[in-house]
């Protein structure tokens, strides 16, 4: 579903991101593993067209969209759910959830979906996307990006912000999303639930892919239990 | 935007270069201030020119106070990045006060010159200070600015007892010294842009203008070196308005005449911003360079008056799309590339 | 006094909608545009020009305001690219310029060519009696326009999804384009309506008093100050700022001088950027 191939990108002619390659195959979970600083958001700008690669191709559900613009990838069905959220801060949960369907209207049905996955949200349908709270507004982000009936999810560290509890929660609705038969691609910081969810996974430092392997084989590896679980 | 590098006065050719005897610290303080030396004495030969005729001589003295006016503009802008839209209304403020206090309240010129330019600086100051306090960016600088400029156009509409409003008001104090004639107006208003460029330079030589680069650059790093960004913002507001305030008082006194359209922002600040647009914002001599281009095209455009506005519109969004830097500064770049092909070529064979 | 506050509302609502074109144009991208009062105005020199040939009004008014949308598409798709490419000062400085250049190439030709023309549409009727006040058929009908014109900008802004798209834009550009929303596009076609929105506004006026072919200047400033009072980038500030301010005004005129109430709206601006920069309903943001 998504292959990326020697992918360089940075900011100011500095390049963060050195020649990546990875791939995510349809119906797949993969994690991103890295610290903070090691270019996962980079990485995923990129790919999501907000940041024109330097280098490398990116191939999408079997066409290439290396250097497309952003909005051109998300109509191609490739949803990004960012770090920092980037909602419309004056408008309601519910038009901004409409908004995420923007090129494919009617939306009500789908949006009816995205309130049984986040019963919260829709207990706030009509309230100003600025007024919610951190959680709230990273649970709007994704169903946001779901209520275009995206092909490839892409998430930037879902569960900043977010209380231990609603981060389990967040990934138990990923995991119901992923046995709807939806792919996804998570960068995380916090590796547990990443793994528990995913399939396969990488690790990026510094810009490059140093590790790969299966979920089991990444939680087994010594220098991953160092680095990112905390395990001596 | 463009960039306001102070980019290097043009190369001496060799024959200017000082001779080493004299000391090297003395060498290089020459070299930073000939080119100013070199267009007074260019400028001081015009008249000998032109000196016969009247309306020629009007020319180039409207040359040499637009090139005052741009030298100002260019340390508040160029220097410190305050859109200051309101030049005319700075330069009116010194002219007005000048010519009212001078002929109501029988200051003598001189005293009067200096307290208009004071004047000037304060209300600049003022500006600036408000800008910094508040930390309005270009867009809210410029909008301020150009709500002071236009206030002020109306308020000397207005206030028709003291300023005669629309019909203008005579200037007899100075009428019947030097300034009343037609030469002499000019040497002074050349003096003044000279001292200003040796002033500017001074400047940019200091600490002060290593604070401005500095500022201008990246704002927040200027601050954590222990740049007082704000002091040195009004201060270059302080300085700039002066030099303006001035300028338009002086004008007031050789003019002899002087009305609300002879300082509004259609006249004065359009002008202005494409002289320095032009001649580089930030460089020495970009408002000299601005300032002679632009006089004399305002000279072959004169005949046609109908499109002189659409001409000089056609040049800001020439200018600023295609020569940020200023059409001066690009050629300069260009002819030193192509100086350094040939003498590498030269050397080849 | 309630003649003066009627005619002062008629006003604002003029003064709204020409706010609300330019605080758009801003919103979205940077731009503060310049040519705002010329673009209105060359609108209503193509109605005028129309007429003169024989058209009639109805026609000639859609051909202006067609024109000044023309006009302000093909400067966003040629001029403005250059503007868009930059980000932050850089392009709200240029932007600003290059406006500033536009906006002396369209009036300079427009007085070269066409010095003496104006634009005056004469509405037949007898004044019709409002509160008790007496107002020309042209002032009812310029109203009517300016707050049917109003609520059809509300409903497509609040109701329809292209009206959100343009919204989104303004908000977060970044989750627009996530949602599929193409920026480029929507400025294109905010700075087209921002044009017609400039030119209607030139053409109401007409409608109580001639507007001259050098008019541009002071619909710019005027524009300006109600999109400042009302907070860069709100359209609903722009309206609410326009209607004060055209009390403001024509009560200011009527009970001091014209001089001075140019500078107490001048004053207002200024005041609002000083303590209050979002304006009166502004988002709060730069």
């Amino acid at each position: 579903m998504l292959e990326v191939v020697e992918l360089s990108a940075g900011y100011l002619g500095e390049n963060i991101v050195h020649e990546v390659s990875f791939s995510v195959a349809e119906r797949e979970v993969v994690a991103l593993i890295g610290s903070n600083g090691a270019g996962k958001t980079t990485l995923f700008r990129a790919i999501c067209g907000l940041l024109p690669p330097s280098r490398g191709t990116v191939v999408f559900d079997g066409g290439r969209i290396t250097g497309r613009r952003a909005h051109a990838i998300a109509r191609r069905g490739l949803a990004y759910v960012p770090a920092d959220r980037h909602l419309f801060p004056d408008m309601a949960v519910s038009e901004n959830l409409d908004l995420g369907a923007y090129p494919h209207r009617p939306a009500r049905e789908r949006r009816q979906l995205v309130f049984d996955l986040f019963p919260r949200l829709a207990e706030r349908s009509r309230q100003a996307a600025g007024t919610l709270s951190g959680g709230e507004q990273q649970m709007l982000t994704v169903g946001r990006a779901l209520m275009a009936n995206p092909r490839l999810l892409l998430l930037d560290e879902p569960t900043t912000g977010l209380s231990p509890r609603l981060a389990a929660e967040a990934y138990a609705a990923l995991g119901a999303l992923r046995n709807h038969g939806l792919t996804i691609l998570v960068a995380e910081q916090q590796v547990p639930l990443a793994l528990q969810l995913a399939d396969r996974g990488y690790v990026l430092e510094d810009g490059r892919i140093q590790l790969d392997g299966t979920a089991a084989e990444l939680g087994q590896n010594p220098d991953v239990q160092r680095a990112y679980l905390g395990i001596a | 935007m463009a960039e306001a590098t102070t980019t290097e006065q043009p190369e001496l050719p060799a024959t200017t270069r000082p001779v080493a005897t004299v000391g090297k610290a003395t060498g290089s303080v020459v070299r930073a201030y000939a080119p100013i030396a070199v267009v007074g004495v260019l400028a001081a030969l015009l008249p000998l020119h032109y000196g016969d005729s009247r309306s020629m001589m009007r020319l180039i003295i409207g040359g040499v106070l637009f090139a005052a006016y741009v030298v100002g503009f260019n340390v508040i802008f160029g220097s410190t990045g305050q859109l200051f839209l309101c030049v005319g209304a700075l330069a009116g403020l010194g002219g007005y006060a000048s010519a009212i206090l001078s002929d109501r309240s029988g200051l003598p010129v001189v005293l009067a010159l200096l307290v208009a330019g004071g004047l000037a600086a304060v209300v600049g100051g003022l500006l600036s200070w408000i800008a910094v306090s508040r930390s309005l960016g270009v867009i809210f600088t410029g909008i301020v600015t150009l709500a002071f400029s236009l206030a002020f156009h109306n308020l000397l509409l207005g206030q028709r007892d003291l300023t005669r409003g629309e019909t203008g008001l005579v200037v007899d104090a100075g009428s019947d010294s030097f300034l009343g004639e037609r030469v002499p107006p000019y040497y002074a208003l050349l003096a003044l842009v000279l001292a200003y460029l040796v002033i500017h330079r001074a400047l940019q030589r200091s600490r002060v203008g290593w604070a401005f680069r500095a500022l201008r650059d990246d704002e927040i790093a200027a601050e954590l070196t222990g740049v007082d960004v704000k002091l040195y913002r009004v201060l270059a507001g302080v300085l700039g308005s002066a030099m303006i305030g001035l300028a338009g008082a002086l004008y007031a006194h050789t003019e002899g005449f002087i009305s609300p359209s002879t300082y509004a922002f259609g006249e004065v600040d359009v002008r202005v911003l494409v002289m320095l647009a032009f001649g580089g914002i930030g460089s020495l001599l970009g408002p000299v360079i601005g300032s002679a281009a632009f006089t004399a095209l305002d000279e072959w455009l004169a005949s046609s008056n109908e499109y002189r506005l659409i001409i000089y519109g056609a040049v800001i969004v020439v200018l600023f799309l295609g020569f940020p830097q200023g059409v001066a500064p690009s050629v300069h770049a260009l002819v030193q590339r192509l100086r350094r092909r040939t003498s590498g070529a030269r050397r080849r064979n | 006094m309630k003649a003066v506050v009627l005619d002062g509302l008629v006003l604002g609502l003029q003064f709204g909608l020409l706010g609300v074109g330019l605080t758009l144009v801003y919103g979205l991208g940077g731009v503060l545009n310049l040519a705002h009062g010329q673009l209105a105005v060359l609108g209503a020199m193509v109605v005028a020009l129309r007429m003169d040939a024989g058209s009639p009004a109805v026609l000639a008014v859609l051909t202006g305001l067609a024109a000044a949308g023309a006009v302000g598409l093909l400067l966003d798709r040629t001029l403005l690219q250059a503007v868009y490419r930059r980000r932050g000062e850089s392009r709200v400085l240029l932007g600003l310029l290059l406006m500033l250049g536009v906006a002396f190439m369209i009036e300079g030709f427009l007085v070269w060519r066409y010095p003496i023309e104006s634009l005056r549409l004469r509405i037949g009727g007898d004044p019709v009696d409002i509160l008790g006040v007496g107002m020309r058929t042209g002032s009812l009908l310029a109203s009517a326009i300016a707050v049917g014109t109003g609520a059809a900008l509300v409903v497509f802004f609040r109701l329809t999804p292209l009206g959100k798209a343009v919204r989104s834009v303004i908000q977060n550009e970044e989750g627009a384009q996530l949602c599929g929303v193409n920026p480029a596009m929507v400025r294109t076609l905010v700075l087209a309506l921002s044009g017609v929105l400039a030119a209607l506004v030139a053409i109401t006026r007409s409608m109580t008093s001639p507007v001259p072919v050098d008019a541009g200047i002071d619909l710019t400033i005027l524009a300006l100050i109600v999109a400042v009072v009302g907070g860069l980038g709100s359209v609903s500030g722009a309206f609410l700022a326009g209607v004060l301010l055209g009390i403001v005004n024509t009560v200011s005129a009527h009970y001091i001088g014209t001089y001075v109430t140019t500078i107490v709206l001048l004053g207002a601006a200024a005041v609002t950027i000083v303590l209050r920069p979002s304006g009166l309903l502004g988002m709060g943001r730069e």
